[in-house]
């Protein structure tokens, strides 16, 4: 939260610099402004830029209110410059008297009413701040996630599929086969998969394949997540003694039943710890389908960020991906823990 | 008497290495033919290439007097569909050096798999043939456990059962006991020459003389990759064995 008062800060700090620099040296065009309000501000404005902003305060509040003798103009710039700099040395109260000193006279000043929520917002305890920033954004986060969630679900489901398809194909004897199924492997692990997702929703239009964003999402990760599971899950399998298909073919099974009944269920062991590794990393790589007009979790934070410049809004995306993340890790420590058991004494 | 097994100048290379070299054996119903020789002289590839483990590069087996496993595809020797392959395997048991039973299936479990995988047997009546085949080889109660809980002998017991629940007509035993601790080698014998008494017709790679000795119809030695000798237990033991090479082996064993 600091973090954002700063940058506002050193923001309206610079503003007021670029401002007054440029007031300084446009000087002839605002002579006619009545003259000492003129004088005022170039001597607060003077002062402003030797680092002495209290000393330009007292100065622009010398500035008389319209009415009298001053100027309209004057008056509002200076009230607003001399809140800005109060606001700036993070006297907050000053900042807000000198800005109501302003709305007396002109109550409906937008400009002012604005700088004044945000003093005001700033004055607000960090906890306070923290939580009408979280009921304000999480709402529209979670209605994100539920599009990550539902990539991170496909995925999950499609990708061992796909994975154990494209493994069994680069074990299998049939040459073609083995080539295509390594091709594939080559291909989706040895290219980014944010090109693979620009090529599939930006490229194939050209060779007239026009995909939805979610289908070229579906499609991207789908591709990507198989290619990695499929050598996860072939290591799995080389990793099961040769002994135990002789065994299998010796009783007269034939290689898929003795791949479906004693291989593959031996190799969960020793895969599960990788491929809930990937599983964590998908969770991560669904946001980058944010780039192909998908609004998920990471899309929203990025709007909303966008829209306020308040950076909770990236932290508690962090929380949510967090959430997912956790979520998967303890299910697989437990997944782990179970299909693990027959190698217990 | 028909033959149950005959095999026919099987000759089996690895590269240049000639592991079987014509080697004809006949097997009859309910006899029981230990091979013996040493280490590397083919006796365990002869016995794999049984059951379609290894292809022989040429030979013939017949199994219940009909030629098995192989076809003639433009003048050479292929395997037969693997249809047909996994249907001779079902009829022959076979029991591994390393057991290998199935470490993610319980005792029973491994013992069901075959008949219900291969066989299609319904769920309850394989378990009640498991169930009799671990009674045989005195494992029943330990129907439940993993085979990670289980001792060398106890699971080479398991993997006999195994291999019985799938009701063979003849059962290979491939150094059944060389992978245990001396003190377990007794249980697996035992379990083995029961099976014998039995009736069942089995085929015995081992280097333990004294099994052989007690449980052999017929014993081949085998040296080199060729069958050397062949005869009744009584002339290999016996004293007056004729061939240097089998008698320098047999005191080398004892």
């Amino acid at each position: 939260m600091t973090t954002r008062i700063d940058i506002l800060r050193s923001a309206a700090f610079a503003a007021l610099l670029v401002f007054s620099l440029l007031v300084v040296g446009a000087q002839p065009a605002f002579a006619s402004q009545g003259a000492d309000a003129d004088d005022l501000m170039r001597k607060a404005n003077n002062i402003m830029v030797t680092g002495d902003l209290k000393g330009a305060v007292k100065v622009f509040l010398q500035i008389p209110a319209p009415g009298l003798e001053g100027d309209e103009g004057q008056f509002a710039s200076s009230r607003m410059q001399a809140a800005r700099l109060e606001f700036a040395v993070k006297d907050y109260p000053a900042a807000l008297a000198v800005v109501g000193e302003l709305l007396a006279v002109y109550p409906e000043n937008i400009e002012a009413l604005q700088f004044k929520s945000s003093v005001k917002e700033a004055m607000m305890p960090q906890w306070k701040r923290l939580m009408n920033d979280t009921i304000k954004f999480v709402p529209h986060l979670l209605k994100g996630s539920i599009m990550t969630l539902l990539l991170v679900v496909f995925t999950i489901i499609v990708s061992p599929i796909g994975g154990l398809f494209i493994a069994l194909g680069r074990i299998s004897n049939f040459k073609t086969l083995n080539r295509l199924c390594w091709f594939i492997i080559w291909l989706f692990r040895g290219t980014p998969l944010l090109l693979q997702l620009f090529f599939i929703y930006y490229g194939l239009p050209a060779v007239g394949i026009t995909l939805k964003p979610i289908t070229a999402a579906f499609i991207g990760l789908g591709l990507n997540y198989s290619a990695y599971l499929a050598e996860i899950i072939r290591s799995g399998i080389l990793s099961i003694d040769h002994g135990q298909m002789e065994a299998a073919e010796a009783m007269g099974m034939s290689y898929w039943q003795a791949m479906r009944r004693v291989i593959i269920p031996q190799t969960y062991r020793v895969i599960l710890p990788p491929v809930g590794n990937e599983f964590i990393a998908l969770i991560k790589d669904t946001a980058l389908v944010s780039t192909i007009a998908m609004v998920e979790l990471m899309r929203t934070a990025d709007q909303l960020f966008n829209a306020s410049f308040n950076i909770t809004v990236l932290g508690l995306a962090a929380v949510i991906y967090l959430l997912f993340t956790t979520v998967f890790t303890l299910a697989f420590e437990r997944l782990e823990a179970r299909v693990g058991i027959y190698e217990q004494r | 008497m028909n033959a149950l097994l005959e095999l026919k100048d099987i000759v089996k290379t690895f590269g240049s290495h000639r592991a079987v070299d014509n080697v004809s054996l006949t097997l009859n119903p309910g006899e029981k033919t230990v091979i013996i020789g040493p280490s590397g002289s083919g006796k365990s590839t002869l016995l794999r290439a049984i059951n379609f483990l290894e292809t022989i590069d040429s030979g013939t087996i017949f199994f219940e007097g009909n030629e098995v496993g192989y076809r003639q595809v433009k003048g050479e020797q292929v395997l037969d569909k693997p249809k047909s392959i996994c249907q001779l395997r079902a009829q022959i048991g076979m029991v591994f050096q390393h057991f290998n039973l199935f470490p993610h299936m319980t005792v029973v479990e491994n013992a069901m798999e075959g008949p219900v995988t291969v066989l299609g047997t319904p769920k309850s009546k394989a378990r009640d043939i498991a169930m009799s085949m671990l009674e045989k080889v005195g494992m029943s109660s330990f129907a439940d456990r993993f085979p990670a809980s289980l001792s060398g002998g106890q699971k080479q017991r398991v993997a006999i059962a195994r291999a019985l629940s799938m009701q063979p007509k003849v059962m290979l035993f491939d150094e059944p006991t060389s992978a245990l601790d001396p003190e377990l080698v007794g249980e697996v014998f035992a379990a083995i020459k029961q099976l014998a008494d039995e009736g069942m017709t089995m085929i015995i790679v081992t280097h333990n003389m004294g099994f052989a000795r007690e449980v052999a119809d017929q014993v081949v030695f085998m040296e080199d990759g060729s069958l050397l000798a062949q005869g009744s237990p009584g002339e290999f033991f016996g004293e007056h064995c004729r061939d240097p090479r089998i008698q320098s082996f047999i005191d080398r064993i004892f």
